[in-house]
């Protein structure tokens, strides 16, 4: 099959990532000025972005540069301790069914089935056991785990047990969709089949999707933007759009010279500021 | 591989049942060579006689079953009892730490003291009847049952948590679905470790007086240098012993079916 030429992408000017959204329209996702101190030491200061509905934004930096810290407080597991991070112009209090987190390690409930660990917040809800298990198989077939339902995670290949992950969330039919690392303790054949699968959930379900990672691959392959996290601290991080021709989930897109452009651009930044 | 396992599993099953063996043929050799005398060391036949002479006759006028029956009755009350009120306050301590302080310095306090020491407290509290032999049971089973529980509500992962409460998950959603399950390993390995000292304090609990249980044969039996009954209530000990800790065990297994899997 013939894809069109690819377009190569926009050069990155620190304005290229800039929030999409327009003043008038609501973001899904924001944070103005936000901090975050632990033990009385800061770690995090004056963060502000905003995410557009059906978004993925990928929060890209080593490990410990506070890319998870960010996840945590959207998720609701942390509060800032300045500033605000709004869901839908409202305070985020805490977790809640609408913003569902994919973890890294799956964190899966090794004493339920696969149907059971995907229907889990319909259980919380108090939703019946039918529409339990009919949600459920939509979601297997959703995430290609169709006939597994009645294993259990422990029967599961590490790739599998991701899609169980990303199906329990989707289950919730969740706003936003965290992502902490999900991907990276598996192997780059399964890695890259979740990261397509990822952008095909996104054009499925409109879902807007924040993801950490430290791979600039897997940033540029998912992101529609990358936020590349450098002194946190100083609430500093730079902004890139990506602007990969349709359909994102082409394995193509790999070698695509926007692609290669953009990830050259990033790892240049990285080790200048590294 | 299923045919290692299952020679792997064939091999098991042989050095299970071989070491006892070996044991019972060890104790014979030494007896037939009249190596120890009988009234130390009874042989295994003579030991075996007094048990069957104590099926057919009972032993002190009470029926062998009624001596076991009682003993069964002590054990099992005070071991549903104290697993039941252990766990559920060993869960709580270990994810309120409000009750967790409650508890702490008097739980430490009792734990270190050997029930045998508390046998004249509790005979000027409760008596010399039921009450005190199910009580000191109780209290050790509920002790054991507490601390195995706490760590294993401590051993939950906070990813494990932080999922459950992010799909929605209440507090005790997350207790029932999340914590107790993480918990249920550590639990369950808690309640072999209390059965196999229930057992123990039962013989010690006997000594509180009464006529019948197995404790009280036992003791009964050695105060009258009948060492062969002796032997065999010991051995009666140690089957029921054997049997309730395989039933744990292996309802253990059933229940945990995850463990050790990934």
């Amino acid at each position: 099959m013939i894809r069109t030429a690819l377009r190569v992408v926009r050069p990155a000017r620190p304005e290229a990532g800039a929030d999409p959204v327009p003043a008038a329209a609501r973001p899904v996702l924001a944070f103005e000025g936000v901090g975050f101190a632990y033990d009385g030491r800061a770690v995090m200061r004056d963060v502000s972005f905003r995410v557009a509905p059906g978004e993925i934004v990928a929060l890209l930096g080593p490990s410990g540069c506070g890319k998870t810290t960010i996840l945590n407080m959207i998720a609701g597991f942390l509060a800032p301790t300045e500033g605000v991070a709004l869901l839908d112009g409202r305070a985020i209090a805490g977790p809640g069914p609408d913003r569902g987190v994919v973890f890294q390690a799956a964190a899966l409930f090794d004493w339920m089935t696969v149907a059971e660990n995907i229907a889990f917040s319909l259980r919380c809800a108090g939703r019946p056991r039918r529409e339990r298990r009919r949600v459920a198989e939509e979601m297997a077939v959703l995430v290609g785990l169709a006939g597994r339902e009645d294993a259990y995670p422990y029967e599961l290949s590490g790739g599998m047990r991701q899609r169980v992950g990303l199906a329990r969330v989707l289950a919730a039919r969740p706003r936003v969709m965290l992502m902490d690392e999900p991907f990276s303790a598996l192997d780059v054949q399964t890695r890259e089949a979740l990261q397509e699968e990822v952008l095909r959930i996104r054009d499925r379900t409109g879902c807007t999707i924040v993801f950490v990672t430290h791979s600039i691959d897997e940033a540029v392959f998912l992101g529609d933007r990358i936020f590349l996290l450098e002194d946190i601290r100083a609430g500093r991080f730079e902004r890139f759009a990506v602007d990969l021709p349709g359909p994102r989930d082409a394995p193509e897109n790999r070698l695509a010279p926007g692609f290669l452009s953009l990830r050259e651009t990033i790892y240049r930044r990285m080790r200048h500021h590294g | 591989m299923s045919t290692d396992e299952a020679t792997a599993r064939r091999r098991y099953r042989i050095l299970a049942v071989l070491s006892p063996l070996t044991l019972l043929g060890a104790w014979a050799f030494v007896t037939a060579q009249g190596l120890a005398t009988p009234t130390i060391l009874p042989s295994p036949l003579a030991v075996l006689a007094s048990l069957t002479d104590m099926v057919g006759h009972g032993y002190s006028g009470v029926d062998l079953a009624t001596h076991v029956l009682a003993s069964l009755r002590r054990v099992g009350i005070a071991f549903c009892g104290g697993a039941l009120l252990g766990t559920a306050i060993g869960l709580l301590r270990g994810r309120v730490p409000e009750i967790d302080a409650l508890f702490l310095v008097p739980s430490e306090l009792v734990r270190p003291i050997p029930p045998l020491g508390l046998i004249p407290l509790f005979i000027l509290w409760f008596g010399i009847g039921e009450t005190s032999k199910i009580l000191l049971i109780f209290l050790s089973v509920f002790l054991i049952a507490m601390v195995n529980a706490q760590a294993g509500a401590r051993a939950c992962s906070l990813d494990a948590l932080r999922a459950a409460r992010s799909m929605g998950a209440g507090r005790w959603q997350a207790f029932r679905f999340v914590v107790l399950p993480s918990a249920l390993p550590q639990i369950m390995t808690g309640l072999r470790v209390a059965m196999g000292t229930a057992l123990t304090i039962l013989v010690a609990a006997e000594l509180l007086g009464g006529d019948r249980g197995l404790g009280f044969l036992i003791l009964d039996a050695s105060s009258f240098f009948r060492t062969t009954y002796v032997f065999a209530g010991i051995v009666l000990v140690g089957l029921i012993g054997l049997a309730s800790d395989r039933a744990i065990a292996l309802l253990g297994r059933r229940i945990v079916h995850w463990e050790g899997k990934r």
